[in-house]
């Protein structure tokens, strides 16, 4: 019977590693991609191309002379990327977490380890949005979500900007 | 005649329970090699005399001395090395229940002497020859034993290691006549071979007399008569008459 | 005459009350003795290895049926009742994150630890208690052999490792629960469903949960060493000593582990 509970353990963990996606980090290659805001990003969050799994976010930290957050993507070796990708920060809806959908681009080349995404877009800020939205006409905006449902943690400050 | 140093002595032991004393400055000794046997009513503290002596209780007041040297309230490193000395027979013959006969027979070469299996089982089917019990009983459980079988495997585990003293705690209780007299003549065969001095309590008079090289009886405390196996039934001591005649009225009352 | 009645009468809750004060301190003194001794009889060598590996065979093999059925229906209990709750939210999309969360943190541990309280501290009660009662401790220690280092020690290295890896197996049942439910029942995605899991859950969630489950294998261990060796009075004793064992591991369980949750929020921030 011990054994029976063993097998199914082991059977559903290889087969949830098999489907979260990149079992192994071994292989995987880093490159880097810089935002004028992070938002909730954090390590660990799921890096993306065309909705599936290809990385992760390994680190993200603070360019002290640009004041741009730097992320560190971990990307599964056998996807090559054309070096005029484009990483944006993007959720799930409002409550999904923060992680990067990366687009690729056209360009013969692809990104190395080590190189850098250049064209990025940070995150949105909903409640500033929301703000913008309410705020000059005083009164309520149909465009903003329900609501009732807790935002994510999002700072209030600035709308987003383009890098 | 000089004395010898006696091999075991309890010296003044008091041991309370409660609040009662259970031994009340006993005051006992065995020579080396020979055999005594105590006797008392139930509940007079037999068991504690002995368990005093093995260390398992600790008394009160008063000194045991093992070949003239105290051995209260010793270390617990000490004592094992003590243990060595010794084999106990318990009243249950306390076998250990997941062991196989054998293992429990050869429970301390394995375990604290650190002799190999093979030569453990070796010895442990020989111990159990002595007592006359077959092979085959060796990979056998305990609680496939009758309490007869499963005494006499308790004396092989006890004898194995050819112990300088043997303690006997109730040897024969909850045994029939004939077995008894088997059990009472393998004690005393294994005594005899090994040399050792040996310690016994009963109440089973037939026994005492069988083992014992000398008896004393034990009451309220302490030791009220003692004398050689012989006069256990000549003595004119009122205490031990009534004991050895088996009345209910007498200088013995029974206030358990 | 009458007045002597009374103030006697009087002075009994007292005295009631500081008895049972002294017995506990008096109980957690006698406690922390034993499990001092047998730490250091299983932190030290000699070692039994091979009852080691008996209690090792015994607490975690053995146990693995009882912990993996608790871990199963309590993850797909627990993913039922956090999907209604993240429905008053509109948030039902975060019910794998959480019952995760709460798996593995709280529910795999103490479930887990709960169960073997209940299997293998009485069972540890038990058979000690029943030796003491038969004078098999006696004889062993008369046999050269320290009982601490035969019976104690093992038990207690054997809860220890044995617990975390049960929970480890919890945790993965119970999760496993949580989406059998989630998407023959709820309509979920499989494949979202576990990425959104693995995606949300940190090394620490688990990990946490671990170090609590050593803990509790500790103490169920401990507890029913402790009666065992304790008991006195024949069969009832014995019967005592296995109630004794199960109620007060419970009860150390949770206590510690709301000390350790404690800790551990703490810890992280």
């Amino acid at each position: 019977m011990g054994v029976v509970v063993l097998a199914l353990a082991a059977g559903f963990l290889t087969y949830s590693l098999s489907v979260g996606g990149v079992a192994t980090k071994r292989g995987n290659y880093e490159i880097s991609a810089k935002f004028g805001e992070a938002g909730s990003l954090a390590p660990g969050a799921a890096v993306s191309v065309a909705g599936v799994k290809v990385g992760t976010v390994s680190q993200v930290t603070l360019e002290p002379k640009t004041y741009l957050a730097v992320a560190k993507l971990s990307i599964d070796p056998t996807v090559k990327l054309p070096a005029d990708s484009t990483a944006k920060i993007t959720s799930d809806g409002l409550l999904g977490g923060a992680h990067i959908a990366i687009a690729p681009g056209a360009a013969l080349d692809d990104l190395k380890p080590g190189g850098e995404i250049e064209n990025t877009q940070g995150a949105v800020d909903i409640f500033g949005l929301i703000g913008s939205v309410i705020r000059p006409q005083g009164g309520a905006s149909s465009d903003a979500a329900a609501s009732s449902t807790p935002a994510p943690a999002n700072p209030a400050t600035q709308p987003a900007e383009s890098y | 005649m000089t004395e010898a140093i006696p091999k075991l002595a309890w010296k003044g032991v008091t041991k309370r329970f409660d609040g009662r004393a259970v031994l009340d400055g006993l005051d006992l000794s065995v020579a080396p090699g020979k055999s005594l046997v105590i006797i008392g009513g139930s509940g007079q503290g037999k068991s504690v005399t002995i368990k005093t002596a093995l260390g398992l209780m600790r008394p009160e007041a008063g000194k045991i001395e093992l070949d003239g040297k105290n051995v209260v309230g010793l270390s617990e490193g000490a004592r094992r090395k003590l243990f060595s000395r010794v084999g106990v027979l318990f009243q249950g013959a306390a076998l250990f229940d997941s062991l196989t006969v054998w293992e429990n027979v050869a429970f301390r070469l394995i375990n604290a002497d650190g002799v190999p299996r093979k030569e453990a089982r070796e010895r442990a089917i020989e111990a159990l020859d002595q007592v006359r019990l077959a092979p085959a009983v060796a990979d056998r459980f305990p609680s496939e034993l009758s309490g007869g079988m499963q005494k006499r495997a308790g004396l092989a585990r006890a004898v194995v290691a050819r112990p300088e003293i043997l303690f006997f705690d109730e040897p024969t209780t909850g045994l029939d006549p004939i077995t008894a007299a088997a059990i009472n003549q393998l004690i005393s065969d294994q005594v005899r071979r090994l040399g050792s001095t040996a310690v016994s309590i009963t109440h089973d008079l037939a026994s005492a007399q069988t083992i014992g090289d000398e008896i004393a009886m034990l009451h309220d405390g302490r030791i009220i008569w003692r004398g050689p196996a012989a006069e256990l039934r000549t003595t004119g001591n009122p205490y031990v008459r009534q004991f050895v005649e088996g009345r209910a009225e007498g200088p013995i009352s029974h206030a358990v | 005459m009458a007045e002597a009645e009374a103030a006697r009468r009087v002075a009994n809750p007292i005295q009631v009350l500081g008895r049972s004060t002294l017995a506990a301190v008096r109980m957690v003194g006698s406690v922390g003795v034993f499990a001092v001794r047998g730490v250091a009889a299983a932190l030290t060598p000699p070692w039994f290895l091979s009852q080691l590996w008996r209690q090792i065979v015994a607490i975690g093999f053995f146990s693995l049926p009882v912990v993996g059925l608790t871990a199963v229906f309590t993850g797909a209990a627990l993913a039922l009742n956090i999907f209604t709750g993240g429905g008053r939210f509109n948030a039902e999309q975060v019910m794998p994150q959480i019952v995760a969360l709460g798996i593995t943190r709280e529910l795999g541990p103490v479930l887990a630890a709960l169960m073997l309280a209940g299997r293998v501290s009485a069972a540890i009660a038990a058979e000690i208690g029943a030796m003491r009662a038969t004078e098999q401790i006696d004889a062993m220690r008369t046999l050269s052999t320290d009982p601490f280092r035969y019976l104690v020690g093992p038990r207690l290295l054997a809860g220890v490792l044995m617990l975390p890896l049960l929970t480890a197996v919890a945790d993965t049942i119970g999760v496993a629960g949580g989406w059998l439910v989630a998407t023959r029942v709820l309509e979920f995605s499989p494949t979202i469903y576990i990425r959104n899991t693995l995606d949300f859950l940190q090394a620490w969630d688990v990990v946490s949960g671990l170090i609590k489950a050593a803990v509790f294998g500790f103490i169920v261990a401990l507890m029913g060493c402790y009666h065992g060796y304790n008991a006195s009075g024949g069969a009832r004793g014995v019967g005592r000593a296995t109630t004794h064992a199960v109620v007060s591991s419970a009860i150390l369980i949770f206590a510690s582990d709301y000390l350790l949750t404690t800790f551990f929020t703490h810890a992280a921030q």
